[in-house]
Formats: structure tokens, C-alpha cells, sequence
């Protein structure tokens, strides 16, 4: 409890009214008038009084005193005291408010949540505010929003709280971290708060200019939700469904698991999880069109997070995979054409506009694409001043692969030693694999010269880069070759979402197929509407997602798709706070902060004391009246 | 003297009149005049009341030779006898306003008679001075002596009235202004003045006057029964002064009060007189016939 503080100090100069207070009441003071033979005696005792204790007549006059507090009291009560409850806001300070899905969660049987209570705290500081203080508010939950301005209108900024409501994603600091880094240089800012239930990533990659003060929020109670959602096709028409059931809990919270296709009910299990036993229930699923899956957990009064509850997958509908393959990689073909439901194209000409992989000898694909490019004997013409590729004699030279990253997706339980190969690669001179990589490429395979392989992502899209001619090594004869294949085949299954695919968490939709340069009307399941375009190539991407839910596609008001997405966050489900949060360079603590109240004012008192005094004053002036009278 | 069925004065019955009339003053030292009274002087008189021998000289009156010792011891030895010479009796009556409350004058004037015929029926000059500020009023009975003066010392005490703001020490002076003779100065007052006392009773005690100093005053004086705020106002000049929680000065009061009564005291008995301090509360007979009387006062 910190000392009383005033709002209206100025106030103090009334603190003069005293002067003619003691005055007027030594003037206006109506005595009883009595008449004695002679005052000799009472004028020497009066002086001997006075002598004694010059104060005296101060202390003893009751009535005096009344007054004297009574002014006392509504002096103080004008200069507007409070009881601070927490530090003053007298700097620019960014406070950022969590927003994420854990913040959801219910703290108490009043069925406040974690975001009610840190809106609570939140608006304890503005109501703290003082002298030239200034907050910015932000709210972030996987990205940042800037509510406020920095201001010192406590209106505007109580108004910004009540914008803040809780979203369906999962919490990264990050972004609101530069967004307020960003703001932290048009104003002084020291510290930066942060109100959140604790529930982060405990590495964050920012490097702090400003203090940060980050105050959690009470836990709440227990949660069980779904953590994950995925799909893979065990045969042409039939799908595992894997659910993953986490809780936050250490003793097994208990749940039904239901799963719905296109609405109707096909599997139902009763599932249990704790924190340190997540459950995983697999459905099967027959269907040879596309159907949209429902899983939904069924909790009792102990969940206290409610969106975790449901997810949304799509399956799609069963096809082969369209595979491109140069008319001159026989080798390539050969091993592809192994694979099951894989459509081989090896036509001079491509014979579609979209591949699912493409495999090619040259850099031009002839106005196709697919999601995964390999690229046989081509050096990136971004990279031509980096890298050089010759001819040499195998018998001649020993041009041998180094190393390869193993746990590159096409390079999986592909084995490259002792692979020889025809031609050389050669950095350029003084060019690195840096080099490459501040180029957006990866280097996969390294040989004693050069790098070998190499994988580029865009967006979407992944190519990867053999520098030399597989054909000109002795990589096809090798049993690594079919295997590579097959990793291309199942990499371009998976990314056409044909073999595996996983439920989407909030934030954007997956990436859907659609018709070409079309306007479609998305309606989420909160009822918001949001008109996006799709691709001259079909694909309809970027359409934002923040709710949990099932979202409908419409193409001049006909439904042509539905999609859904789920919260799928395991960090989120867990509720659990981290102790610590890692900088780049420094830790800090997510020490759990008390309540910051608002001030708690003292001025109502102190005129009710007043009142009281003045009660009491009424009736001793009264009292003595009538001691007088009598 | 005093018939039963007249009653002589309105100041006290006839009765204690009476009593009065066989009462005398009883003076510590003998201060007297010279002319013959019936004060018996220290030195050689011609009372009755023998006294003592001394051996005859030269032109002593042959009458007082005593004869039988003569006869026995053939030496003239003279007898000597107490000398009986006249004392003044001088009562200063404090009449000034603050005297006008609770009967305070009333006793003073009661007293006042008392002592006066008590010095009359003894052959004494009594002589009465009155302070007041009242126009026309008479303020001093002269000195005179014998039975016949005591009507004229009744009449004037029945019609003292009080007013004024003339403080004791005062009065002292203005007595002394007109008053010769040695003998007793009573002062029938309150006391209650702003000035020192010792000035005056220095001038009394010089001009051969004993000074009984007799205080009265009235209960609410000696007791006074107060409690808040008020404002006191002097009954003699006016002036006022603010109390603020009378009733917790009491003590502070008494304290004063017992110190200017010991004041008074020490300044009497040092000037070889008495003095009394009485409430006007109190009876006559109560003042007379037991203070006065067990102080020595007034003999029986």
C-alpha cells in the first residue's frame, strides 16, 4: 500500500482558509456575556493560563477543532487523494494486450476470462495515468494490431479495450514486438508492457531495445482440446483420419470425440488426456469424392476453452497425380512410372497448363506449373556468376558427393555415397554457399567443389536444382535413384494434398483450386462475408480465416466449396504459461504480476468524514446552546 | 439598652444587638491617643487597675505614696496604676460596585455597625469612611465617641449605598487624608483590585493604625460554578475578558484566590494587624460570634 497521493495538488493553497477560519471564529464567537464584581482575579489567571500554555485555548476549544478538521477534511477532499494500487504511468508505454486463443479460457465460476482480467489490468493503468503518461495499446495474438495511438485520453483508450476481443489463433510475440519497436522510435518509450496468460513460444526472435514487462494474467482451469487433425489415404478411396487429443491438466480430463462427414455422423470415441498423455484415435473414412470432416470434442463443465473443441478437414477427391517429365529423362521416367496413381505427361509439348510435379531438363517450363519443379542439369541463371558447371571424365577424375542433408524431404533414406558423377561444379572465385543462400537457395547435396543440389522455395512452390545431369552419373543405377523418385512423387502428392493432407489452423485457408480469374464470396462462420479473386491459374489463396469454423465458398451465390479450419495449437490447448521468455540476447521473466487495480480514491471519504464532522459539530454547537441557555 | 419589641436598626435584631453591646474590640498592640479613654495604656495612668511600685522622686503627687509600705519599709514607694487613654476606630467600608453583589456590602454595613458600637460603648472615636461614587451621598462619619453617636453611626451605615469603581487602596488614602489619631483601621472590602496593597497599608500602619484587613466576598467568588465560553464583564469599570472552558480554569482560580488571600494576610499580620477572610453567605451571628470571636477578633 503505497502512500496517499493528490490529483489536485493546487488544492493546498485552500489550506490558507485556515488563517481567516480561526480568525472569524475568535471574532464571531458569541460568548455568554456575565458580570462579576471585578476580573482581578480571572485576568491574573487568565495570563498565568496563557503563560502556561499559549496553545491551550486551541485545544481546548472543541468547536474549534470541529471546524479545523472540518476543513481539514474537505481540503483534502478537493486536492482528490488516492491510494495508488499499482506504479504510476507518468512515460510512453506500449501496452500489449494478448489476444490469443488461450486468452479465451475461463478463469473463474463468474465465467470471466483470461482477456477479462487482463482488459481489467490494462485499464488499471490507464486509469493510473498521470502527467505527461501516454499509452499505445496493441493487441496480438499470432500477429499485431495497433488499437491506439499513445495517448493520455483515458476515453479513447477505455474505448480501445473494449475493441479487444478474443481471437481463434495461437500467440506470437514477435510481430507486435517490432510493430511497438517501430512506434518506440516517434516517442520515448523505456518499457513495454505485456499483459498475456503466459501461454508463448518461450524463444522469441527479437532483440529487445526496451525494458519489457511482461505480467501474466491469473491461470485459468482445466482444458482438453484438439491439438492436431490430419488425413492419409491408405487406398484409393479410403482415408485414416488421425485426431490428436491434448489436455492441460495433470489428471486425464475426460471427452466424446465425434467425427462428422459433410454433417452426418460417422465415428464417435470416447477419448482422455492429460499433459503428459495426449490421446491419438484414428478414424477411417471411405469416399471417392471431395468431403468435408468435422471432428468435435465433446467436454464437460471443466473445459475452459471452448474453441479447441472442433476442427475442420477437407478431403479431397481421389485422382492420380499429374506428373511432367522432360521427353529426354528416360531415367527419371522409367522410375516414375513404377509409382502408382501417378499420370506421367512426357510429351514434346506439355498437354496441360498444371502439373502437380514437374520434372525437367531445362529452366523453361513452357508456361506450366506445379508445386514441386525438379530441375535436372540446371544452373539458375540467378546463380550463373556463382556457380559453374564442366564436363570431365569419370574415369579420369573422382567426382564424388561430400554430403547431403538427410533430412532434406527428397533426400530421405537416400543413400549418395559413392556416387559418381560426370560433371564438376565450381563456386565461382570467392563466392560461398552464403552466397547461394542469401539468394533464397539451399544447398542440398555438397560435392568436393561446388555445391551439387540445391532447393529454392517461392511461396508455395518448392524447386529443387540437381546441378548436374543425373543422367551423366551413376546415380540412376543406384538403388538411392528410385528411392529420390519416389520422395518426389510422394513430395508432389502431398503438396496436391492427394496422400496426406492436415486440418488448417485459423489464420488463412489453405490454398484452394478454383476456377480461373473468377470472384468468389467466402462466408465465415461467424457470418462475416469477404469477396476474393482467384489466380489466372485458378488458386484461390490468402483468404483470412480468424475463427474456428466452416467457411463457404460461393460462386454467384452457389456454394462450390466449403473448407474449414481449427485452432490446432498445442501450445493454446495446454493453457500452460512459460516461466521464461528467450530473447536474442537476453531472458525475461513472465513473473505473474498482481492485479493492477485502479486508484482507489479517497475523496468520497474524506467528505463523508466531513459530513460526519459536520454532524458532529452541529450538535455540540447545539449541546452548548443549550448549556448556555439554561 | 435594645427593646425587644423596637427594633432599633434594620441591619441585625435587637438581639444580637445585644450582644453586640457587650462585646469589645480586641486590639493586638494598644494604640492610643493620649487624651483619656478607657483603654488602659501600658504606661502609669490613674485607673484603678494597679499596675506597679517605683520608688518616689521629687514632685510625685503625694496621693499615689503608698502608705502601708511606708509604714512596713519606711521608704516612699509610689503605687502605679494603669493609664486608660482613648483609641480611634477606623472603619473603611468598601462600597464601590463589586460590593454590590450577594450582600457583600449588606455584611460589610452589618459589620461596619457592629464594630462601631462595639468601639462607641467602649468609650472609643469612632469614625466610618465610606467609598463610593454616589452623588450627594455622605461617605465619612467623624470620629466621635459615646452612646449618644450610635444612632448617628446606625444612620449613616442604613443609608450607605454602594456604586462606584473606587479600588481599596484608594479609599486607604482618602481616609487617611482626614482621619488623626492612633488605633484601629478595619477595612470592611473584597480586596478584589488590579494595584498593590502595600503601599496603603504601609501609610496605615505609619499613622499609628492597626489594620484589620476583613475580606469579604460572595460565594460565587469563592466558588464560582462555571463551564464553557463566556465573557466576563467588570461590574466596576466595564471592561471585559473572554474565559474559554471556564469550568477547567477552577482550579487555577482557587490557586490564585488562596494566593491573594495569603497575600493579604502576610501584609496585616506583618504590619502587627489581623486578617479574616468571610462569605457574605455567612450569617452575622456566624461571622461575629464564632470567626471573629475564635480569631480573637472581639472579645466577649
Amino acid at each position: 500500500m503505497s502512500f496517499p497521493t493528490f490529483t489536485f495538488v493546487q488544492g493546498a493553497w485552500f489550506f490558507l482558509a485556515f488563517i481567516p477560519l480561526v480568525v472569524l471564529y475568535f471574532l464571531k464567537l458569541k460568548r455568554p456575556r456575565v458580570e462579576i464584581p471585578s476580573l482581578a482575579l480571572w485576568q491574573s489567571v487568565v495570563n498565568d493560563q496563557r503563560v502556561n500554555s499559549p496553545f491551550q485555548r486551541f485545544k481546548r476549544n472543541l468547536l474549534l477543532l470541529l471546524q479545523m478538521i472540518l476543513l481539514l477534511l474537505l481540503i483534502l477532499a478537493l486536492m482528490q487523494p488516492f491510494i495508488s494500487a499499482g506504479p504510476e504511468t507518468t512515460d510512453y508505454l506500449p501496452v500489449l494486450v494478448d489476444c490469443s486463443a488461450s486468452m479465451s479460457s475461463v478463469v473463474d465460476e463468474t465465467g470471466r476470462t483470461r482477456l477479462d482480467v487482463a482488459i481489467e489490468q490494462a485499464q488499471g493503468m490507464i486509469d493510473n495515468l498521470r502527467g505527461e503518461g501516454k499509452i499505445a495499446l496493441f493487441s496480438f495474438a499470432s500477429g499485431g494490431r495497433r488499437i491506439t495511438e499513445f495517448t493520455d485520453n483515458k476515453r479513447i483508450l477505455s474505448r480501445g479495450l473494449e475493441q479487444m476481443k478474443p481471437t481463434h489463433r495461437a500467440s506470437k510475440l514477435d510481430e507486435v514486438l517490432r510493430m511497438a519497436d517501430a512506434y518506440s522510435r516517434t516517442a520515448p518509450v523505456e518499457k513495454v508492457v505485456v499483459i498475456t496468460d503466459g501461454n508463448l513460444n518461450d524463444r522469441v526472435d527479437f532483440e529487445l531495445p526496451f525494458e519489457l514487462d511482461i505480467q501474466r494474467v491469473a491461470e485459468g482451469g482445466d482444458n482438453l482440446g484438439i491439438t492436431e487433425m490430419s488425413a492419409r489415404r491408405s487406398g484409393p478411396q479410403t482415408w485414416d483420419i488421425f485426431v490428436r487429443i491434448s489436455g492441460s491438466s495433470e489428471d486425464p480430463l475426460l471427452g466424446d470425440l465425434k467425427l462428422f462427414q459433410d454433417g452426418r455422423l460417422i465415428g464417435k470415441e470416447a477419448v482422455s488426456a492429460s499433459t503428459e498423455d495426449a490421446e491419438r484415435i484414428v478414424f477411417s473414412v471411405d469416399t471417392d469424392k471431395e468431403a468435408l470432416l468435422q471432428a468435435l470434442l465433446e467436454v464437460g463443465e471443466k473445459d475452459s476453452l471452448s474453441i479447441d473443441n472442433q476442427v475442420w478437414l477437407t478431403l479431397p477427391k481421389p485422382r492420380p497425380l499429374r506428373c511432367r517429365i522432360s521427353p529426354e529423362l528416360y531415367s527419371w521416367q522409367h522410375a516414375a512410372g513404377v509409382q502408382s496413381d501417378v499420370d506421367i505427361d512426357a510429351a514434346k509439348d506439355p498437354t496441360a497448363p498444371e502439373y502437380d510435379v514437374i520434372i525437367s531438363d531445362s529452366e523453361d517450363l513452357k508456361g506450366v506449373t506445379a508445386p514441386v519443379n525438379v530441375y535436372n542439369g540446371v544452373v539458375p541463371d540467378d546463380l550463373s556468376d556463382l556457380i559453374s558447371v564442366t564436363d570431365v571424365d569419370v574415369a579420369s577424375s573422382d567426382i564424388q558427393i561430400v554430403d547431403w542433408t538427410r533430412t532434406a524431404h527428397l533426400l530421405r533414406h537416400v543413400r549418395l555415397r559413392d556416387v559418381q558423377i560426370g560433371q564438376q561444379t565450381a563456386y565461382a572465385e570467392g563466392a560461398t554457399s552464403q552466397d547461394l543462400e542469401e539468394r533464397g537457395y539451399e544447398v542440398l547435396i555438397h560435392g568436393a567443389s561446388g555445391p551439387l543440389m540445391l532447393q529454392r522455395r517461392r511461396g508455395l512452390e518448392t524447386d529443387y536444382y540437381f546441378l548436374f545431369n543425373t543422367d551423366r552419373s551413376t546415380l540412376p543405377y543406384r538403388i538411392a535413384f528410385p528411392i529420390l523418385v519416389s520422395n518426389v512423387i510422394q513430395a508432389g502428392m502431398s503438396q496436391a494434398s492427394l496422400s496426406e493432407i492436415s486440418a488448417s489452423p485459423t489464420g488463412v485457408l489453405p490454398p484452394l483450386n478454383m476456377e480461373a480469374d473468377r470472384q468468389y464470396k467466402i462466408t465465415g462462420p461467424d457470418g462475416s462475408s469477404d469477396t476474393v479473386n482467384s489466380t489466372s491459374t485458378g488458386r484461390l489463396t490468402g483468404v483470412p480465416a480468424a475463427t474456428v469454423g466452416k467457411y463457404d465458398i460461393y460462386d454467384d451465390g452457389e456454394l462450390v466449396a466449403s473448407v474449414g479450419t481449427g485452432l490446432l495449437s498445442q501450445l493454446e490447448t495446454s493453457l500452460a504459461p512459460v516461466e521464461e521468455l528467450k530473447f536474442t540476447e537476453v531472458e525475461v521473466r513472465t513473473d505473474t504480476a498482481e492485479m493492477v487495480e485502479s486508484d482507489l480514491d479517497l475523496w468520497w471519504s474524506l467528505a463523508f468524514a466531513a459530513f460526519l464532522f459536520l454532524l458532529l459539530e452541529w450538535w455540540y454547537f447545539q449541546r452548548m446552546k443549550t448549556e448556555v441557555t439554561a | 439598652m435594645a427593646d425587644s419589641k423596637t427594633q432599633l436598626t434594620p441591619l441585625f435584631s435587637n438581639s444580637i444587638l445585644n450582644r453586640i453591646e457587650r462585646m469589645r474590640l480586641s486590639p493586638l498592640r494598644r494604640l492610643t491617643n493620649r487624651s483619656r479613654g478607657e483603654h488602659l495604656a501600658g504606661k502609669g495612668g490613674s485607673s484603678t487597675d494597679f499596675a506597679d511600685y517605683r520608688d518616689y522622686a521629687a514632685g510625685d503627687d503625694m496621693r499615689y505614696v503608698d502608705w502601708n509600705i511606708f509604714a512596713r519599709l519606711r521608704r516612699p514607694y509610689i503605687k502605679q496604676f494603669l493609664h486608660e487613654e482613648e483609641m480611634h476606630v477606623v472603619i473603611v467600608v468598601d462600597a464601590s460596585t463589586s460590593m454590590m453583589f450577594d450582600d457583600k456590602l449588606l455584611r460589610a454595613r452589618q459589620l461596619a455597625a457592629a464594630f462601631g458600637i462595639m468601639g462607641l460603648l467602649n468609650v472609643e472615636r469612632v469614625s466610618v469612611y465610606a467609598q463610593h461614587q454616589q452623588e450627594g451621598a455622605a461617605w465619612m462619619l467623624p470620629p466621635g465617641s459615646g452612646r449618644p453617636r450610635i444612632q448617628q453611626l446606625l444612620s449613616f451605615l442604613e443609608n450607605l449605598g454602594g456604586g462606584g469603581s473606587i479600588p481599596i487602596e484608594q479609599a486607604i488614602q482618602t481616609t487617611l487624608r482626614f482621619h488623626r489619631g492612633r488605633g484601629i483601621a478595619i477595612l470592611l472590602s473584597d480586596f478584589l483590585t488590579f494595584s498593590d496593597l502595600t503601599r496603603s497599608m504601609n501609610m496605615l500602619f505609619s499613622s499609628g493604625l492597626e489594620v484589620w484587613g476583613l475580606q469579604i466576598l460572595a460565594d460565587s467568588e469563592i466558588s464560582p460554578s462555571l463551564e464553557g465560553d463566556m465573557r466576563f464583564v467588570d461590574s466596576e469599570t466595564g471592561e471585559t475578558l473572554d474565559i474559554t472552558n471556564a469550568g477547567e480554569l477552577l482550579g487555577l482560580y482557587q490557586q490564585h484566590r488562596d494566593w491573594h488571600e495569603d497575600t493579604l494576610h502576610q501584609q496585616c499580620r506583618s504590619r502587627n494587624g489581623r486578617f479574616a477572610s468571610i462569605s457574605s453567605s455567612q450569617t452575622l451571628e456566624q461571622i461575629l460570634f464564632d470567626v471573629l470571636s475564635r480569631k480573637g477578633w472581639v472579645l466577649r
